[in-house]
């Protein structure tokens, strides 16, 4: 009877199953329940030259800039001097397409040295719950107020696809935590040693799909904490419009992404590479026909300039959007750019802070 | 126990048919759901029998069969392949079922005992589990992974396997219509989708499609869309952390 506990398997396999055999106890529960303070009961105690010019209904224009591909902070500092007196406040991103730039926190850091407001991003990528709680104290610490949550591109599409990404929570997840650290507790429960608090920022993008969730998304970002939004980059702007259309505008605030166009190759490359950038070809096709027929400098000009005023007409067309509240122009790579939009488009000087 | 008689055999040797029967419907239909893995590169199995001589090689009819690596077939190509560099491949040792059965696999182990003992080595054309259930079971000799294996997933068609569950151990799909966002989106998100979803695509490649689409779709379809408007909170990872046990209590209310 070789065979014969091989006869038992199957019985034992199934019948072993305490689903089949007890009463049933409760399973699982769904996703856990740490505690959370409701976060749309949280008072925001902070204000920032950000959050009041928002409020006072000033038309807001704020920048980006990109951290160092390295250690030497004076680049980034001559860069932040540069479009430090044409926008609000500065964001700092952090490790846009998985490539390594300096830490978005170490630089926000440095502009608020500068004298201006810094926007510090922070993507879910890379961090987890661990990090996000410790880094948003060490932020405080530093006298950060404005932070900004994305979900952070995904890690193939740059330069370290070999990375492990993390994703512990997505951005609206972390906005919760955020919040949830303003009352004085951690995720544990734990009371805090200085409690932080933050004006919250969040993103969306228009263009995204399902247009229907991705606006559920920004009511579920509002809900976690955010205040404020910045948009990706916006080119078509009935798309945007249809967008708007769909938000409680009078709950949120809005800043519609600028990204001014060096020439058609850029255009390209950012509707082949950048996630959730759509420009539409007849926009590349006047970047191409502006520099038909020329070369070298000359073209570069005049294609450069075509690229200003399709960002200045852009601009010009969100401003009349029901629910902007402003503009965020992301200078990728190419911040000379922010003076001359900021100044063409009438929206400079900028309010000095406390004015 | 003791009533386990001829008619009971009857009745498994009939159900181990079915199962047979089962697995070859799998193959041709493409209903198979499986470890998905796939053989390591000639050289970096060279590499790893390189000082022994004498090989033994394991496959299954299981997953390891369903994904082309372990069946019958593989274990004669892999046989002439290493014969033709001078290895002296012994036999091999074929599972019904999976390596992973350890009962199964034992009861191989016994048939083939003469020709296991005169081996250097066991090459493994299966999933880690098989691999390690040998260096466990057989302590003595050195078992070595012939495939790296890949995930949890489906097999559509024969050669095509696509991921389906990550195993995180707090399963959502009631909730998500049947599409698991922690395996199919590619960032894992809960309160997806991410801005990178456009026209039904992945932001990481333009095959993938955006899993946050197909369920919102899904819960559309079944009028369920009211699971993914609220924020769903954090996930409890520990439910993750491995190694973990299970022992499942032993009960017969099932046959009784």
């Amino acid at each position: 009877m070789v065979l014969k506990p091989l006869f038992m398997k199957p019985r034992t396999l199934y019948s072993s199953n305490p689903f089949f055999s007890r009463q049933p106890k409760q399973i699982s529960i769904s996703l856990v329940r740490l505690p959370y303070t409701c976060t749309e009961e949280i008072q925001i105690l902070v204000q920032t030259h950000l959050s009041r010019l928002l409020e006072d209904n000033r038309f807001v224009v704020t920048a980006e800039v990109g951290p160092p591909h390295g250690a030497d902070e004076q680049l980034l500092i001559d860069r932040v001097l540069h479009v430090k007196d044409y926008c609000d406040a500065l964001n700092l991103t952090d490790n846009v397409r998985g490539i390594p730039t300096m830490s978005s926190m170490v630089c926000s850091h440095f502009v608020r040295d500068c004298g201006i407001e810094p926007v510090m991003q922070m993507s879910a990528r890379d961090r987890n719950r661990i990090l996000f709680e410790s880094e948003l104290y060490g932020a405080y610490a530093l006298g950060i107020r404005n932070v900004c949550f994305m979900t952070g591109d995904h890690s193939l599409l740059g330069s370290h696809p070999e990375a492990k990404m993390v994703y512990d929570l997505d951005s609206i997840q972390a906005l919760q935590l955020a919040s949830h650290l303003m009352s004085g507790n951690d995720l544990a429960g734990d009371t805090l040693e200085g409690t932080p608090h933050f004006y919250l920022g969040a993103t969306f993008n228009p263009y995204a799909d399902p247009i229907e969730l991705q606006s559920w998304r920004v009511n579920k970002k509002h809900k976690a904490g955010a205040r404020f939004f910045q948009t990706q980059a916006i080119y078509g702007v009935s798309r945007f419009e249809r967008f708007m259309n769909r938000l409680d505008v009078d709950a949120i605030k809005t800043l519609a992404g600028i990204i001014p166009l060096k020439g058609p190759r850029m255009a390209r490359f950012m509707n082949r590479k950048i996630p959730g950038i759509k420009i539409p070809e007849t926009m590349i096709r006047r970047l191409v026909d502006a520099g038909d027929g020329l070369s070298g400098n000359e073209k570069r000009g005049v294609v450069r300039s075509e690229g200003i005023r399709i960002a200045l007409e852009t601009i010009e067309k969100v401003r009349a959007i029901d629910g902007v509240d402003g503009i965020h122009i992301m200078g990728v790579g190419w911040e000379e750019s922010i003076p001359t939009l900021v100044k063409e488009a009438g929206l400079y000087p900028r309010p000095k802070k406390g004015e | 126990m003791a009533r386990l008689n001829v008619s009971t055999s009857f009745v498994l040797c009939i159900q181990g048919h079915l199962f047979s029967i089962r697995l070859f419907m799998e193959i041709i239909l493409g209903l198979g759901r499986m470890i998905v893995m796939e053989l390591k590169s000639k050289e970096d199995i060279l590499e790893m029998l390189e000082g022994y001589e004498k090989i033994v090689l394991f496959g299954d009819s299981g997953c390891a069969q369903m994904c082309d690596v372990g069946g019958i077939l593989q274990l004669e190509d892999m046989t002439d392949f290493l014969a033709d560099h001078g290895k002296d491949v012994l036999g091999y040792v074929f599972v019904e079922g999976g390596l992973c059965d350890e009962f199964a696999t034992k009861q191989e182990l016994e048939k083939h005992k003469n020709m296991l003992e005169e081996a250097d080595a066991f090459l493994v054309q299966a999933c880690g589990v098989a691999t390690q259930n040998l260096t466990e079971m057989v302590p003595e000799k050195i078992s070595l992974p012939a495939v790296d294996s890949d995930f949890l997933g489906t097999m559509p068609e024969r050669f095509h396997h696509d991921e389906r569950c990550s195993m995180c151990g707090e399963c959502v799909l009631d909730l998500t219509g049947g599409i698991c966002p922690i395996t199919r989106c590619a960032k894992g998100l809960l309160n997806g989708p991410c801005g990178g979803s456009m026209d039904g695509m992945c932001e990481r490649d333009e095959d993938t499609e955006c899993a946050w689409q197909l369920i919102y779709d899904r819960l559309r379809e079944i009028d369920k869309l009211d699971n993914i408007k609220r924020i769903w909170e954090m996930k409890d990872w520990s439910k993750k952390h491995g190694p973990k046990t299970i022992v499942h209590e032993a009960k017969d209310a099932l046959f009784q």
